[in-house]
C-alpha cells in the first residue's frame, strides 16, 4: 500500500462548485485532508456597499443560485427592521411559500446528486424528474428557474391568483407520491444503503463543537431549525415539525432532506389554505431607510442563515456581513472523512449539500 | 483460402478486426439507446459510438510529461490488438468454426485477461494518482472475477468432456458440438450455478456498473483513463468495443450455441448477441449503483465464487 496525494477539485466532475480538498491516501484509505477555498470568490461583500439598498437585493440574489431565495429574504428582513417596517400577512405567506418551493428543489437536487455519485444513474434520473416539476412551478409562478425575485423591502414582488393555487395545488399532488416513492427507495435500495449507511459519520459531540446547522445538524441528533427557534415570516403560525435523527452519517443527512421534502410540501398546503387577504407590500413607494444596525436570519435549504445590515446616512449600507450554512458545515467535512474510502469522499462532500458559491461570494 | 493468409484474414476482417469492431460498436449503440429508455431519456443516436470514436481519431494524443512515453502509447495498442486476435478465436456456430492453428479455449481466457493487465500498465505508465488507484482497484476486480470465470469455463470443459466419453475438452468446437446434439446447456440445471457465476463477470470484465470500480468517473475520473485523449483513448474503446464481442461470444458459445448453418448462423448469432448484451449488460448497470471495491471483492469471493464451486461439484457427481 502506497500513499498518494490526490487532488479533489478545484474542477472535478464529482463537485458542482469549485473546492479544492487536498487528500492524502494511503491505500484506500484517508489519512489526511486540507480544505483550500476560494476559488469563486467575487467580492460581493464589497460590492454590496457600492449600491444602494434596494439595488443590493438583486444583487444578493445572486450570491448564489439554489440558496437564491434566502439571501434576499435575510437581507430584506435586516433592512425592514432597521426601518421598522412590518411585513402585510399575505406578503408573510408568499414569502413562506417561495422559500419552501426553493427547499424542496434544492433538497431533491443533492439527494439526485447523491445517486450520482453512487453510480446510480436511473435514480439520479428519476429524482431529478420529480424536480423538474418543482422547477415548472416555479417558472410559472416566478417566471424563472432559479432566481425566483420574490423580495422587496416590505414584502413581495409577486402575488397569486386562484389560478395559481390550483396550478401549484395539483403539482403538489403529483410532487408528494413522487417525493415518498424515493424516499421509500432511499429507504430501501441495496445499493444506496450499501454506499451511505455508517459513511461520513459526524457524532453528537463533533457535530456540537464545530456548530454545524440544517440538515447537517438535524443528522447529528441536534434538534435546531430556525423556523421554530426564530420564527420568521409565518413560521409561527405554521405547523413546522423538525425531523432529527441521531446516526449521523451520509444516509441519515439524504434522508433529513427527503423527510424535509415532504413536510415543505406539507408547509406549503396550509400556507395555500390559510392564505390571507390583503396587500402584498406594505408600502407602494420605496420606504426610506434610516440610520441603524440590524440582523436577519432564515433557514436557508442548507440551513441557519444570518445578516448583518449596518445603515449610516448614506442610501448604501456601510457593512453588510452574512454567515451562511456551509461555512459551519464545511469544517465538520474533516471529521466526516477519518477513515473514510476514496471512493466516499465525494459521496461526504455531498452530503454537506456544500454551497461554496455562498461561502466564498 | 491459402493458409498463410487465414490467420491475418481472421484476425483483421472477421470474424475478428473490423467485423467484430462493427459489431461491437453497434451493440455499445443498442446498450445506450435502451440504457436511456429505461431512464426515461431518448438517448443517443444508435451510431453514436462509431461518431465518438471517428472524432477522437481527429484530434491528437495528449502525453503527460511525467508518463513513460513508449509504454503509455503502446498499452492501448497491445490491448487493441490482442482484443482483434481475441475475437477471430470466438466461434460463430453453424458460420464460422476458428482453426486449431490460432488457439483454443485457453488461449482465449489468457487473450481476455490482456485488457485488464493493459489498463493497469497504463494506468501506472500516465503517471496521475488516479491512474495508481486505478491500478490497485483494477487489480483487485481481476483477482476477484478471474476466479470463478476460469470454474465456469471448467465446467462446461467438464461437462463437454464428460459427456463425450472423455474427461475434460478445452475445445470450443467440441463444446459446441456436444451443445448442439445434447441440447443447450442454458436449458440444463446442473449448469444453471455456472450461468449464474457467468452473468456476474460480464459486468466486472466489461468495466460497467455495478463493477465499474476502476473507472468510476465520481470517484477516480475514469482512473487509467484519465489522461488518455484523442487516437489513444479511441483505441481502448476500440479494445473495450471487441472485449464486448469476446465476452458475448464466448457467453453464446459456453452456453447457448444452437444456431442454423449457414449466413442465417451469422444473423442468429448477432441476435443472441444484442438480447445477451441488454439482459446481461444493460438491464444490469441502470438497475444498481457502484460497489465500493471491498463490497465487490466480498461479492464475488462469496457468491460467484460459490456458484462456479458448486457448479463443478455437480458437473463432477451428475
Amino acid at each position: 500500500m502506497s500513499n498518494f496525494t490526490i487532488p479533489v477539485g478545484p474542477l472535478n466532475v464529482a463537485l458542482e462548485e469549485p473546492m479544492y480538498f487536498k487528500v492524502d491516501v494511503h491505500g484506500e484509505t484517508v489519512s489526511h485532508v486540507d480544505i483550500h477555498a476560494g476559488h469563486v470568490h467575487r467580492g460581493i461583500e464589497y460590492l454590496v456597499t457600492k449600491r444602494n439598498v434596494f439595488q443590493n437585493l438583486v444583487l444578493t440574489e445572486r450570491i448564489c443560485s439554489l440558496c437564491s431565495n434566502s439571501h434576499p429574504q435575510a437581507y430584506a428582513m435586516a433592512i425592514e427592521q432597521i426601518a421598522g417596517l412590518t411585513v402585510p400577512p399575505r406578503a408573510e405567506y408568499m414569502r413562506v411559500i417561495a422559500d419552501e418551493i426553493k427547499r424542496v428543489a434544492s433538497h431533491l437536487f443533492n439527494v439526485g446528486v447523491l445517486a450520482h455519485l453512487v453510480g446510480f444513474e436511473s435514480l439520479f434520473m428519476q429524482v431529478m424528474e420529480v424536480r423538474e416539476m418543482m422547477q415548472d412551478v416555479k417558472e410559472s409562478m416566478f417566471g424563472n428557474r432559479m432566481d425566483l425575485g420574490a423580495h422587496v423591502i416590505g414584502g413581495v414582488r409577486f402575488d397569486i391568483n386562484d389560478e395559481s393555487i390550483e396550478y401549484l395545488r395539483a403539482q403538489l399532488d403529483r410532487i408528494a407520491p413522487a417525493v415518498a416513492e424515493i424516499t421509500h427507495i432511499y429507504n430501501t435500495n441495496g445499493s444506496i444503503l450499501g454506499r451511505t449507511r455508517g459513511i461520513g459519520v459526524l457524532s453528537h459531540a463533533d457535530a456540537v463543537d464545530c456548530s454545524v446547522v440544517g440538515p447537517v445538524a438535524r443528522a447529528s441528533g441536534i434538534n435546531y431549525d430556525v423556523r421554530v427557534k426564530a420564527p420568521y415570516s409565518a413560521y409561527d403560525r405554521l405547523e413546522v415539525p423538525v425531523h432529527v435523527l441521531p446516526d449521523g452519517d451520509v444516509w441519515s443527512r439524504a434522508m433529513i432532506r427527503l423527510q424535509e421534502v415532504a413536510t415543505a410540501i406539507d408547509i406549503l398546503r396550509q400556507c395555500l389554505a390559510d392564505l390571507p387577504g390583503g396587500p402584498t407590500s406594505c408600502t407602494a413607494e420605496r420606504p426610506s431607510i434610516p440610520v441603524g444596525e440590524a440582523i436577519g436570519k432564515c433557514e436557508a435549504p442548507r440551513g441557519e442563515l444570518i445578516y448583518y445590515v449596518r445603515m449610516t446616512d448614506s442610501p448604501k449600507p456601510e457593512r453588510v456581513k452574512w454567515r451562511v450554512p456551509s461555512f459551519m458545515n464545511w469544517d465538520a467535512l474533516t471529521f466526516m472523512m477519518k477513515g473514510a474510502k476514496i471512493a466516499d469522499i465525494a459521496i461526504i462532500v455531498n452530503s454537506i449539500d456544500p454551497c461554496i458559491s455562498c461561502t466564498e461570494r | 483460402m491459402l493458409e498463410s493468409l487465414y490467420i491475418p484474414f481472421a484476425a483483421l476482417l472477421f470474424p475478428g478486426g473490423l467485423f467484430a469492431l462493427a459489431l461491437g460498436l453497434t451493440l455499445k449503440g443498442f446498450d445506450r439507446r435502451l440504457a436511456a429508455r429505461l431512464q426515461a431519456r431518448v438517448g443517443p443516436p444508435l451510431a453514436q459510438p462509431i461518431y465518438d470514436l471517428v472524432k477522437l481519431a481527429r484530434k491528437r494524443t495528449m502525453v503527460p510529461d511525467i508518463a513513460n512515453e513508449p509504454v503509455f502509447l503502446g498499452a492501448p495498442l497491445v490491448g487493441a490488438v490482442s482484443m482483434a486476435l481475441a475475437a477471430a478465436l470466438v466461434p460463430i456456430p453453424g458460420f464460422y468454426t476458428p482453426d486449431p492453428v490460432l488457439g483454443d479455449l485457453l488461449v482465449l481466457l489468457y487473450l481476455l485477461t490482456v485488457p485488464a493487465i493493459v489498463l493497469m500498465i497504463a494506468g501506472s505508465a500516465s503517471g496521475s494518482p488516479f491512474g495508481a488507484i486505478g491500478f490497485s482497484r483494477e487489480m483487485a476486480m481481476m483477482l476477484a472475477y478471474e476466479g470463478p470465470l476460469v470454474l465456469v469455463v471448467a465446467a462446461v470443459a467438464m461437462r463437454t468432456g464428460m459427456g463425450m466419453g472423455g474427461w475434460i475438452s478445452f475445445s470450443l468446437t467440441d463444446i459446441i458440438a456436444y451443445q448442439q446434439t445434447h441440447g443447450a446447456f442454458l436449458l440444463d440445471p446442473v449448469m444453471w450455478p455456472a450461468l449464474l457465476a457467468f452473468l456476474a463477470f460480464y459486468p466486472a470484465n466489461l468495466g460497467i456498473i455495478p463493477f465499474d470500480i476502476p473507472e468510476a468517473e465520481t470517484e477516480v475520473l475514469e482512473g487509467p483513463l484519465l489522461e488518455y485523449s484523442g487516437p489513444a483513448l479511441g483505441l481502448f474503446k476500440i479494445m473495450s468495443a471487441l472485449k464486448a464481442v469476446v465476452v458475448l461470444g464466448l457467453g453464446v458459445a459456453l452456453f447457448y450455441p444452437i444456431a442454423p448453418e449457414g449466413a442465417a448462423g451469422l444473423l442468429v448469432q448477432v441476435a443472441k448477441m444484442v438480447l445477451l448484451m441488454l439482459i446481461g449488460v444493460t438491464v444490469v448497470r441502470v438497475s444498481y449503483g457502484r460497489m465500493r471495491i471491498d463490497q465487490a471483492f466480498r461479492f464475488f469471493l462469496k457468491w460467484p465464487l460459490a456458484l462456479s464451486v458448486i457448479s463443478l461439484a455437480f458437473v463432477a457427481l451428475v
